[in-house]
């Protein structure tokens, strides 16, 4: 229990109650500091004590029972042995503590819940060594609070006392003392030299990474020093000054193996991965869990500033309390409560900017030209000298021809400039107005800097029982693509209520309305498919549609519809959880959670016949569906915790739980609007019904579990978690409905162990364990048959020539009632580590995890008529490293240093697949042994990560004077290369080879945070992924029309620029769909943040408890040295020809100011 | 005291949350399953419907899976010629790994994918139409009977497309990966007794687009003829052409009719005229219509059969005085979109198509009005008029004066084309330069192609006057002069079909039908030579009538991008894709001779009992 092997005091019984209360110590230390709390409940709280030669500490024990109080006293000066005899009845605290130290030297001090013990006067002194000087000061908290209960020690020596409950304190030193150490559990221990001061203060700041804090580990909170699992933490607050937009940014680059994608319009966001892909069909996204409870919704429904914590469980036995739903690891969010009795009011508001953060260049007029002559000349065939050269005097006299011969090669004797325009494939209307000098930059049309704008309010208290937390938000944010644009209002409202000392009950809901009601324009088509010599207003000034003059190459310009289209995309979610915990004899808690959660989507858009293009299609057309989902769980929740011997630490907890998911949608689409439909979507009796369509969209689906956990320690250095849980799945609900997940883990504690003698090394822990997780995440409906009337209607004629319309039906899912759940079974070894006083501290883990079971959708022969069965097949290994390292590099008064190193690498295997054989053969042909065979159509392979690479390999250009060489494979110079593994001058699947994996060879986050003059705050975060690669078709310069659109500005092969990264402009592959490949490592500085806290003394006076004013820079700059398209992270999709989902990603900067009152 | 409500409360909670197995069980509620649905003579109409909508495709959409048909023919080449992939280069790009179903390269693999999800389709039909309790037994066998008949059209499809494939005759509600191919001749003869079957209990007459007793007849006759059984192929053609529901259209009729400047074979062509009663040369439709806005869907046959007159950039039609000639914009008075579609030139037709056949000027299909030249067109730049150019609303020319060709890309932008059977008006795009060509029904069987099975089954059988005889209703149907015996060879009854059946029949699949039997039989091709069975894939008459009868495959001919055209005997059938083959991986199915994989093929199943046994 003795933290401190250097103090003989400690706040003993704070521990006990740590136990009970289970909530976090922050919550704790504030409650610690409620010095002016109104003694309402010394005076209200009766004890009843009938103890007669009882030990003192024993009926210390019996009040903390009885009541919320709790004591902090000198072990030392107390003597908790003493025989004393009580007996009171309905008496308040101070009758009682009177009795019982009556005729002894202790004093007390009732604080609100909490009682200090002393000796003598208020302060602590159980020295009696020569006094030769004294030192006192105070001691607060970060934010300014008083803490009583430090323990203030002359370093190296049993010399010290504790402050009071104004964190005063009074040290008489000896002489020659250097060096005074203020320890507090869940505070960073400060050493202080004393350099001839005798008036020391002291600010201690939260140890965020300290071994002392309190983890939300599911269904429960843990000391982190007892976990056996592999669980990492970010509090919120450590990142409030870089104003995280949503519970991604929180995430990212904070907890080392779980990766956060990025989202990079209005609304933000990201996708989440822990620890690598384990299912190559079903979701690899982790659970979240809010407040003890799964939440079923999307993270933009959190509130960044609500959340108090977020706590990550990695490894299979933290998460598979979880069961089922944990496979892919557990996010708990744990949001804020009200802590304090005077209520306290927040409010943040910051605006920022989006800018384009890395940009793309497209040709401006002239090299538009240019570019195009160099497209005529390549696609081309016998193009003759100058043909596609501009017919100047110089260009003509260079190509030695004459403008008769020039104007010969084509048809043409009119206007030579013409029609050289017309050979570059240029349209009427760039014509025009290329002879008119008119250019448009569709680029700066198509991208905008974003304002974004956060408001949020919370205010939040605690009053007797009841404590209270009500936040209201508001964020209105455009994004960097024109037209892209998110708002939505969220209020989080938590009240908990202690009826008595036995029954609590509380509610936390959170609402959520949100518009996605942007429409953005079409970026990618606009900059690339429309020439600089094309206009968005014709010369009338009204919008045109197509404004190279023709529908064609995908040109267009996408405000024009826009203009025409009303849209309404608005969800509103509650997420609400209800509960009531009892305390029940023998240390028993019962507790009941019915979390209920409503989203009701409406989605509106009206398509105006006002539109020509429109008015032909459908003659306006009107949509509108609605949603509604309900889905509901219960939770019943019972705790047993016991301590026997002092050293025997039980801790159980068993669960029940049910859930259903409901959703009712509807939807209409009506068109061909009569009399009109300038009503829009509000008028849809006007819609012709012939033309119109009505379906709906139901689903339900329901799920159960069981669960038991128990938790054993000794002596705080041996413990053990043992869970089991058996879940219950409506989609496995035919053959498999249940499934049961068991897990083991292991922790000891060795520098606790006596022969532990490594004086650097304060803390030490070795974790163990083993666990299987589920994975359910696949469609509710997978494993049934369903038989659909597809998108559409079939018609027949009948007699008298009239048409009308059947439903068609067919099967469109083959069905699989075998169907199970995929099962990861991990082993997670980790090492927890603290040196020189936690000045560098933090852990270590080593992973391997085994899935089994896959589900995925199996490939069928397409013949016959399914392409693929929802299937449990193979087996997929993950193994994987994660360090994670923080340090205080620096510790002086003006100044603080702390760094965090992240480093995580992971190895993915597929190890199995489906089972079947195929013969080997060596040279000869013999069958020499058999070897499951991959699944090429999919590109899984046997023995190789998920993300392997399997492509013709482009080994450079065809270049001039190989003009033979390449006519063998029906290509010319300027054309790929690709290597012809077998020399057979055909290419097929055994020409394809490994050419590296889509998934980082490993990645590494690094932290950095500095303090000045103690209110002056900066940290920059920077992260970086490596050794990844991705195919990439750009180079083949074929995408879309070139001979009719503009491109971006990239390299390209000409006989003058021999290149063999770039292939000649609309080169030929053959139809072979090669790709080159880019290495895609990048590192990039995330963050930059600036804060100033206003000192006290300049606010106190207008009531102000304090006032933070910060700035921010996100996506500062990225360093990714072989790549060159857009942004390297969000290119992703590898075999996605378009690229569109590639583009530019914002660099948004903020400023926000944050008051407390 | 409270300690025992609150067990209570623990208890009742456990109870209402409950533990049953019940609580798990799947609840669909927006789907059907089949295992109640296929339950109902409805639910099989639906089915039946499924393989209609299914059929359709064939014929609509950009890049239309008949379009490839006709490539792999001699009427037509691939015209899109700025770029590599459109089957042109067809030894290079007709590989079992290539893009084989796009629209900018070919529908190889559409015609494989497609072809069994409408065997799947009919399946579902057969294997559980006997299942339905109380189901009258004159309906169940006429569903069943019309089930035979959508899964005998695909397969006499796919196996002269393919050849040898995997035989599938249930439903398969379980994964199987261990199939082999079938021979296509024990297919084809399985085919047989289905439709036999089919033409005893299907009714005559139906809503237009559903299958009938003639359609079924129809095809049966054609499996006859493909088969070898000619006299079997002679008397089905005959149960059709003389059973007194259809007989050839000789009189004006529909739409146009009283318009006197048309005649009958733009009416039968019209589509408002092609599903009505009074049309009684129809006898299989598949049915689209403008105004059913949930079934709609659009031919885009303008699109892809009109040459690309209107590009007005990089290759276009220059005017003799050297200026652009044509335009596309919205605003031109001579608004050529409207009146003959904008086309993209991606089915080319060739001088045999637009020339060789013709030899009766009389020919109402070639008649200036339902066949348009290039000439017929006229300058329609607004430009030209603005500059008073003397070419402005004149006829297109393809030389100057001198001789000098007025387009840089004359494959793409200059052919002649029956626009009789290409236009289609399309309502929806009025506003836009796309007008492609809207929604219409479209022949799959018509009368005259009755006639032309019985021709040929009469010429297998060396019986020319007869064989003369049924070319010559089609022929003077359409005004042209009648054939005489010696007048017919097999190359006579192709150029017949080439005439009368554009962008109806599978032109490939009957190609390759002919070659096969002119091997099965041992009868020599219009110029005398003879094929075998053994080496089909290299000496075939469908190959060589292609070399004999195009300008373009392997003659040198590229198109502007440089692409050239080539061909070998061996494309007479179609890779299997490489992606049926590798996800069959249990199995082997056969690849084709001349593509990747042949080597490894095995002995495919030689009779129907041991395919089915292997299901």
């Amino acid at each position: 229990m003795k933290k401190n092997s250097n103090s003989k005091t400690c706040a003993l019984s704070l521990w006990k109650k740590l136990r009970i209360m289970r909530y976090t110590l922050f919550f704790m230390m504030v409650c610690l500091s409620q010095i002016f709390a109104t003694n309402l409940y010394s005076q209200q709280t009766k004890l009843n004590l009938s103890m007669f030669n009882s030990r003192l500490g024993n009926v210390l024990d019996e009040i903390e029972n009885q009541s919320e109080y709790y004591f902090l006293f000198n072990q030392q000066q107390i003597d908790l042995s003493r025989v004393v005899n009580v007996s009171v009845k309905d008496k308040n605290i101070s009758d009682v503590l009177n009795a019982v130290f009556a005729g002894t030297n202790i004093h007390y001090v009732i604080s609100d819940r909490q009682i200090v013990l002393t000796t003598g006067n208020n302060t602590g002194d159980f020295s009696v060594n020569q006094q030769k000087w004294k030192v006192s000061g105070k001691v607060t908290e970060s934010g300014g609070q008083p803490l009583p209960g430090v323990t203030v020690v002359v370093k190296n020596t049993t010399i010290g006392t504790i402050t009071d409950i104004n964190g005063n304190y009074i040290l008489e030193i000896p002489n020659g003392t250097e060096q005074i150490v203020f320890s507090f559990v869940g505070m960073r221990t400060v050493e202080e030299s004393i350099s001839g001061r005798n008036a020391i203060d002291i600010r201690m700041d939260e140890e965020s990474f300290g071994i002392e804090e309190v983890v939300a580990i599911g269904y429960g909170t843990m000391k982190k020093s007892d976990l056996t699992g592999a669980i990492a933490q970010v509090k919120a607050d450590k990142l409030e000054k870089e104003n995280p937009g949503s519970v991604q940014d929180i995430l990212r680059a904070n907890i080392p193996g779980l990766n956060v994608g990025v989202s990079t319009n209005a609304k933000g966001g990201g996708s989440l991965e822990i620890r690598g892909k384990r299912s190559l069909k079903a979701s690899n996204s982790p659970l979240i869990v809010m407040d003890g409870v799964i939440f079923f919704g999307e993270l933009s429904e959190i509130n960044p500033n609500d959340i108090e914590q977020i706590d990550v469980l990695k490894d299979a036995s933290a998460a598979a309390v979880y069961g089922a739903k944990s496979a892919s690891g557990v996010v708990l969010i744990t949001t804020k409560r009200g802590k304090e009795s005077k209520p306290t009011v927040r409010f943040d508001a910051s605006v920022g900017l989006s800018t384009m953060g890395v940009n793309m260049d497209v040709y401006d007029g002239e090299g538009y030209l240019d570019w195009r002559q160099k497209v005529q000349e390549s696609i081309t065939a016998n193009v003759k000298p100058g043909e596609f050269a501009k017919p100047t005097e110089e260009n003509l006299t260079k190509y030695g021809i004459t403008l008769d011969q020039w104007l010969a090669y084509r048809a043409s004797s009119g206007d030579a400039e013409k029609d050289w325009l017309g050979r570059l494939g240029l349209f009427e209307t760039e014509v025009e107005n290329y002879f008119a000098g008119r250019t448009y930059d569709w680029y700066d049309a198509s991208f905008q800097n974003g304002l974004r704008q956060d408001y949020n309010a919370s205010i939040s208290g605690k009053n007797g029982g009841m404590s209270y937390y009500w936040s209201l938000g508001y964020v209105d944010n455009e994004g960097i693509i024109t037209g892209d644009q998110y708002n939505a209002y969220r209020s989080n409202l938590k009240l908990d209520a202690a009826i008595n000392d036995w029954l609590s009950v509380g509610v936390n809901a959170n609402f959520q309305d949100r518009a996605e009601n942007g429409q953005a324009v079409d970026w990618a088509a606009q900059i690339i498919n429309n020439s600089p010599y094309s206009l968005p207003l014709d010369e009338n000034g009204n919008m045109v549609i197509y404004p190279m003059g023709t529908n064609t190459g995908g040109s267009i310009n996408s405000m024009f519809d826009i203009s025409y289209r009303e849209k309404n995309n608005v969800w509103t979610t509650l997420n609400s959880v209800l509960y009531a915990k009892v305390k029940l004899p023998f240390n028993i808690t019962y507790q009941v959670n019915y979390s209920p959660r409503w989203v009701f989507h409406n989605y509106q858009k009206h398509e105006s016949s006002q539109n020509p293009y429109w008015k032909t299609l459908h003659n306006g057309l009107a949509e509108r569906q609605s949603r509604k989902n309900f889905d509901w769980q219960i939770d019943n929740i019972l705790m047993w915790s016991q301590t026997f011997n002092e050293k025997n630490k039980f801790e159980v907890t068993l669960l029940q739980n049910a859930e259903e998911k409901r959703q009712w949608e509807e939807t209409m689409i009506g068109r061909d609007f009569s009399p009109t439909d300038a009503l829009g979507y509000h008028y849809m009796k006007g819609a012709n019904m012939l033309k119109s369509e009505i379906s709906s969209n139901d689903y339900r689906s329901t799920g159960d579990a069981l669960m038991g956990r128990i938790f054993y320690s000794y002596d705080d250095k041996y413990m053990i978690t043992s869970s089991i849980r058996r879940d219950g799945y409506s989609a496995f609900g035919q053959s498999n409905p249940r499934a049961t997940f068991p897990s083991v883990a292991l922790g000891w504690v060795f520098s606790e162990e006596s022969f532990f003698e490594l004086p650097a090394m304060n803390y030490g822990k070795l974790r163990l364990s083993w666990g299987e997780n589920g994975n359910r995440d696949i469609g509710m409906y997978d494993a049934l048959s369903n038989m659909t009337t597809g998108s559409g209607k079939y018609p027949y004629v009948n007699n008298s020539g009239q048409a009308y319309e059947m439903s068609q039906l067919y099967v469109d899912r083959m069905a699989n009632p075998n169907i199970k759940w995929e099962t990861t079974t991990s082993y997670n070894a980790g090492l927890d580590f603290g040196f020189m006083n936690n000045r560098i501290s933090g852990s270590l883990d080593v992973y391997k995890m085994e899935t089994t079971d896959l589900l995925v959708d199996r490939k069928l022969p397409d013949f016959l008529g399914f392409n693929s069965v929802a299937a449990n097949l193979g087996e997929v290994h993950n193994k994987g490293f994660e360090l994670s390292l923080n340090t205080q590099n620096m510790d002086r008064d003006n100044f603080e240093w702390t760094t965090s190193f992240n480093f995580s690498l992971n190895r993915n295997k597929i190890v199995h697949l489906y089972g079947d054989y195929m013969d080997v053969l060596d040279d000869e042909g013999n069958v020499i042994g058999q070897k499951e065979t991959d699944d090429i159509s999919n590109k899984w392979f046997i023995g190789h990560d998920i993300g392997s690479i399997w492509e013709y390999e482009v080994i450079g250009v065809w270049q001039l004077g190989e003009e033979e060489e390449a006519g063998k494979y029906g290509v010319k110079p300027g054309d790929v290369r690709i290597r012809d593994v077998n020399g057979d001058y055909q290419f097929n699947n055994e020409d394809k080879v490994f050419l590296g994996s889509s998934s980082p060879k490993f990645r590494w986050t690094l932290r950095n945070e500095f303090t000045f003059f103690k209110n002056f705050d900066l940290s920059f975060m920077m992260y970086s992924y490596w050794g990844h690669k991705s195919t990439y078709d750009r180079p083949l310069n074929k995408n879309g029309f070139l001979d009719r659109t503009s491109s971006y500005i990239i390299g390209f092969w000409t006989p003058e620029n021999p290149t063999n990264d770039y292939a000649r402009l609309y080169s030929d592959d053959k139809n072979l769909s090669a790709r080159f490949i880019r290495e895609k490592s990048f590192i990039r500085l995330d963050n930059i943040s600036f804060s100033y806290n206003v000192p006290e003394h300049l606010i106190r006076s207008y009531s102000i408890e304090g006032l933070r004013i910060y700035g921010s820079v996100r996506n500062v700059a990225v360093w990714a040295p072989d790549w060159d398209f857009w942004d390297v992270e969000q290119y992703q999709d590898m075999y996605d020809d378009n690229n569109w989902k590639s583009g530019p990603s914002p660099r948004i900067f903020t400023v926000g100011v944050n008051l407390t009152l | 005291m409270y300690n025992k409500i609150n067990i209570a409360t623990i208890v009742f909670l456990l109870v209402i949350a409950g533990c049953k197995e019940s609580w798990l069980e799947p609840d669909p509620l927006s789907f059907f399953e089949p295992g109640n649905t296929f339950t109902t003579p409805e639910g099989l109409q639906a089915a039946l419907t499924t393989c209609e909508r299914n059929m359709r495709y064939c014929w609509y959409g950009d890049g239309a899976p008949i379009i490839t048909e006709l490539l792999f023919s001699e009427v037509a080449v691939e015209g899109t010629t700025d770029k590599t992939g459109p089957a042109q280069d067809l030894n290079k790009l007709i590989t079992p790994t290539a893009n084989l179903n796009s629209a900018d390269a070919n529908k190889i693999g559409w015609f494989w994918y497609e072809g069994y999800k409408g065997i799947k389709y009919a399946n579902t039909v057969i294997s559980r139409v006997g299942t339905i309790a109380g189901l009258n037994e004159e309906v169940r066998d006429d569903m069943l009977g019309q089930a035979y008949f959508h899964r005998a059209w695909k397969y006499y499809h796919l196996c002269f497309q393919f050849s040898d494939i995997p035989y599938i005759s249930k439903e398969i509600t379980t994964p199987k990966l261990d199939f082999k191919s079938t021979r296509f001749e024990v297919i084809l003869d399985q085919m047989i007794k289905d439709l036999e079957f089919s033409v005893e209990h299907v009714a005559a007459v139906k809503d237009a687009g559903h299958v009938t007793k003639g359609a079924c007849q129809h095809l049966l006759a054609k499996l006859y003829l493909a088969t070898g059984q000619f006299d079997k192929a002679i008397a089905m053609a005959s149960n059709v052409i003389d059973g007194g529901t259809y007989s050839l259209m000789t009189d004006r009729f529909g739409a146009d009719k009283s318009n006197a400047a048309r005649n009958v074979v733009w009416d039968l062509h019209r589509p408002a005229n092609k599903s009505v009663i009074a049309n009684k040369e129809m006898i299989f439709n598949v049915i689209s219509r403008e105004d059913l806005e949930n079934s709609r869907l659009s031919t885009e046959l303008m699109r892809q059969a009109v040459p690309f007159y209107l590009c007005s950039n990089a290759n276009k039609i220059y005017t003799p005085t050297g200026k652009t000639g044509l335009s596309n914009k919205l605003a031109a008075e001579e608004d050529l979109r409207k009146l003959y579609g904008r086309g993209i030139g991606r089915a080319r037709n060739t001088w045999y198509h637009t020339h060789t056949i013709w030899d009766d000027e009389e020919d109402l299909r070639h008649i200036p009005g339902n066949w348009m030249t290039m000439g017929e067109l006229v300058y329609n730049n607004p430009d030209l008029k603005k500059a008073n150019d003397p070419y402005y609303g004149k006829p297109l020319q393809l030389r100057d004066q001198t001789g000098k060709v007025l387009t840089s890309d004359s494959i793409r932008n200059w052919y002649d084309w029956p626009h009789y059977k290409v236009y289609i008006e399309d309502p929806k795009k009025d506003a836009s330069e796309s007008y492609n060509g809207g929604a219409s029904d479209m022949y799959v069987y018509r009368l005259a192609e009755t006639y032309l099975i019985r021709a040929e089954a009469h010429f297998w059988k060396g019986d020319l006057g007869h064989a003369a005889n049924d070319l010559n209703a089609v022929r003077t149907r359409a005004g042209a002069a009648p054939y005489v015996a010696g007048d017919i060879h097999i190359g006579t009854i192709l150029d017949e079909r080439a005439r009368e059946l554009y962008w109806e029949e599978f032109r490939h699949v009957e190609m390759v039908r002919i070659s096969y039997l002119l091997a099965l039989t041992g009868k020599p091709d219009e110029n005398g030579k003879t094929y075998s069975l053994d080496n089909l894939s290299q000496e075939n008459y469908w190959y060589n009538r292609i070399m004999g009868k195009t300008e373009f495959y392997n003659k040198g001919a590229k198109t502007v991008h440089g692409d050239e055209y080539t061909m070998s005997p061996f494309h007479i059938l179609w890779p299997i894709p490489q992606g049926a083959i590798d996800s069959n991986s249990r199995g082997r199915i056969n690849q084709n001779y001349g593509y990747d994989g042949y080597d490894l093929n095995v002995a495919p199943f030689e009779n129907i009992e041991d395919a089915v046994a292997a299901q």
